[in-house]
């Protein structure tokens, strides 16, 4: 699993993010007002010496949102299943939900070009019709900036399989040697 | 999450307690928006007891920060930190908001 930097969500049912081997795995029902539990239920299980915990918790949790709402909306008939495998220096995780797959990728990834080219050159004001996503699909209690921050956080990769119903990502965290992070 | 607006001259403070999640940040939107309504021109957000935030209490700052900027009001938000300030910048909107490090900073910016 080579690092790279990633600019836009990529499809690839062949990623090796998508090897669930030795990955524990959990399902749930997709309630909306248990989404934070069921991440709790996961991120529990991490190291508690990764690098921002609570960060990794609410990356997480975003993800899931995503499959129970946007994916799954809301229906507590479909599952939403997770495997996920942590250690001091990486978090693992694959999410796939029971919905149609992420319609609207390619228009995101159109959008968040746009996007970051007004960050590059500064300009906040043209930006300001750049900071909210809105998907076919989304309502006004949606953030519109959750994938944002997922490329930027997911740092070995987030792709999607061909369905797009299914998003693999890793995150990894610097070395620690004597208890101080070191960055590779 | 608990909201609380104290006033400093003409500057409305809204101190934000809790956590900023899928489940609660409509709560500030709606706030702000009456405050809108009651002719309300300078806010300042608080976010010194904040320790969580997520998508959608990025986008509740986000709508209004549009709003008030659409406006022309005047909005500073403020004691932004730990994993608040890392979600914000793994976003990128650090420039796109109007930031102060501390209340008296905000204060200050009010007046500029």
């Amino acid at each position: 699993m080579s690092e790279h930097p990633v600019k836009e969500i990529k499809v690839d049912e062949n990623s090796p993010l998508f090897d669930k081997t030795e990955m524990l795995h959990k399902e749930f029902p997709s309630d909306f007002r248990q989404i934070r539990y069921f991440t709790l239920l996961i991120a529990q299980t991490a190291p508690p010496d990764i690098k921002e915990i609570n960060l990794l918790e609410q990356q997480i949790s975003e993800i899931i949102k995503n499959a129970v709402k946007h994916g799954n909306k809301c229906d507590a008939e479909k599952k939403v299943r997770v495997w996920y495998s942590f250690s001091p220096e990486h978090a693992h995780i694959i999410v796939e939900d029971e919905g149609p797959g992420f319609k609207d990728l390619e228009k995101w990834n159109l959008f968040n070009h746009k996007r970051q080219n007004l960050l590059e050159s500064q300009d906040f004001e043209s930006l300001a019709d750049y900071v909210s996503f809105r998907g076919t699909q989304a309502d006004e209690n949606d953030g519109g900036n959750a994938l944002f921050a997922a490329l930027e956080y997911w740092n070995g990769g987030f792709v999607f399989n061909q369905r797009r119903n299914c998003v693999a990502m890793l995150k990894r965290f610097p070395k620690r040697r004597h208890g101080v992070a070191v960055e590779s | 999450m608990e909201l609380k607006i104290r006033k400093n001259g003409e500057n409305y403070i809204i101190d934000v307690n809790g956590e900023m999640d899928l489940y609660n940040s409509y709560k500030l939107k709606e706030l702000v928006m009456k405050m809108l309504e009651k002719k309300v021109e300078r806010f300042i957000i608080n976010l010194e007891n904040v320790d969580y935030i997520d998508s959608s209490g990025i986008g509740a700052l986000i709508y209004i920060c549009s709003t008030i900027k659409k406006m022309s009001l005047k909005l500073v938000i403020t004691n932004i930190h730990g994993s608040v300030k890392k979600v914000i910048e793994l976003t990128k909107l650090m420039g796109y908001f109007p930031i102060a490090q501390t209340i008296d900073e905000a204060l200050k910016k009010m007046e500029a």
